[in-house]
């Protein structure tokens, strides 16, 4: 049986532009570079969303979208919880309590691992 | 027999770490009328015309300096009220229970305990000048009310009482006008055409519904609020003069300026960070960007 594989991600600091850029740049890569892939947005070390790490969602859902790939989260403390769930995220991402949970009984793969393997 | 009413309210504003819920704060209103309004309407409703209102961070000496005074003056009993509770007494029934006991005090108990609410004889008053505000140091009779009480702790018993006012579970009757069939509206609010306005629910006054905007059970807008463009508040209840941006989904939570409380989660957020929330008149923070383009808000409210 084929086990699914997942992706997984983690958020840039809130603040810091330059890993925001490359953040989404490498998710266009991806995307573009997979086959329908699924993409897990680990969220532990963000205590709270900020208006451009929510912003940095939308695009990466965006980009997400135009490639087929399924993105969630996971790990969000209760407060970035309260700002997704508020700001309608959870409408268009799916929300795991934790990056174990959100890749329990799949392949995972480390992003930057990857990154050269669908880039090649 | 002339009656007096010194009401201790419970001190400052809810004061809370930011992330962590906070405690009821007095002038939080209920649906136009914050509790401590609704009580002095109540003791006013008995005839009593000498009200005063102390708060309980204030001097002791000057609450018993007070009621001593009223007690020189002839005041012949006191209501004492330590504002802890909504409690729906008929006080002309305690009047009578500590009149016709010929008691000296009498304290107001339900199932779990006391009220804080006293009636206190003159001449105990003067008698026990020192202890006058501290009823439980007194000897006294014991009043057991029955009927509707709800102590006045956090905020997930604020939303309970505002959902009992609307349900028709208790007294508390809105501010507003009743539009149609347990729905509330200011006259002075105005509510975008489009916005819909599900039973029950509280508008109140000077509040601005913008379009798109849903409101839903049991949810309450108190004064000077404005809900921006397509916000959703679904068992909400917003607190005066706070702005919400558009395209929100508000479930289960109370938000007072740019402090939202999450009731289901237990948790509190700063949304003023966000750019989600803040006190009307101030600037917002960038808000978050919209995933579909809106006309400017401005245009919506003009009238």
């Amino acid at each position: 049986m084929r086990v699914p594989m997942v992706t997984v991600k983690r958020m840039p600091e809130p603040g810091d532009r330059r890993s925001q850029r490359s953040f989404l740049r490498e998710i266009r890569e991806f995307v573009k570079g997979s086959h329908r892939p699924r993409l897990i947005i680990d969220l532990s070390r963000v205590e709270q969303l900020s208006p451009e790490s929510i912003d940095l969602l939308l695009e990466c859902v965006d980009h997400a979208e135009r490639g087929d790939c399924a993105v969630s989260v996971a790990g969000a403390s209760d407060q970035a919880a309260v700002i997704l769930e508020l700001t309608q995220m959870t409408s268009v991402l799916d929300m795991f309590p934790s990056v174990a949970e959100a890749t329990q009984g799949c392949q995972v793969h480390d992003f930057e691992s990857t990154t050269p393997l669908h880039a090649a | 027999m002339e009656m007096g009413a010194l009401v201790v309210t419970a001190g400052g504003e809810a004061g809370s770490p930011a992330h962590l819920p906070s405690l009821w704060a007095p002038s939080w209103p209920v649906l136009g009328e914050t509790v401590l309004e609704r009580w002095i309407k109540r003791v006013q409703s008995l005839g009593v015309g000498l009200v005063s209102v102390v708060n309980r961070d204030s001097e002791h000496a000057n609450r018993v300096r007070t009621m001593v005074e009223w007690a020189r003056e002839g005041v012949e009993q006191i209501l004492l009220i330590v504002l802890g509770s909504y409690a729906e007494i008929d006080l002309l029934d305690l009047v009578r229970f500590h009149y016709e006991g010929q008691n000296r005090v009498t304290r107001v108990f339900d199932e779990e305990g006391p009220l804080g609410i006293s009636l206190l004889d003159r001449g105990c008053v003067l008698t026990n000048r020192e202890k006058a505000d501290q009823d439980q140091c007194l000897p006294s009779s014991r009043y057991d009310f029955l009927g509707y009480v709800f102590r006045l702790s956090s905020t997930v018993s604020y939303r309970r009482l505002v959902e009992d006012a609307l349900q028709g579970r208790c007294e508390i009757q809105p501010a507003g006008v009743q539009r149609r069939a347990n729905v509330w509206v200011d006259e002075t609010a105005r509510v975008h055409p489009s916005a819909q306005i599900e039973a029950p629910c509280y508008i109140g006054a000077g509040v601005e519904i913008g379009a798109g905007v849903v409101i839903r059970r049991s949810s309450s807008v108190e004064r000077n609020c404005r809900i921006d463009l397509g916000t959703t508040l679904d068992r909400a209840s917003i607190l005066p003069n706070t702005y919400v941006a558009p395209g929100l989904h508000v479930r289960e939570s109370v938000i007072d300026e740019s402090r939202l409380e999450d009731l289901a989660r237990g948790v509190a957020v700063d949304l003023g960070a966000a750019g989600l929330s803040t006190r009307v008149g101030t600037r917002p923070r960038r808000p978050f960007r919209q995933r579909s383009s809106s006309p400017a808000p401005a245009s919506l409210f003009g009238g």
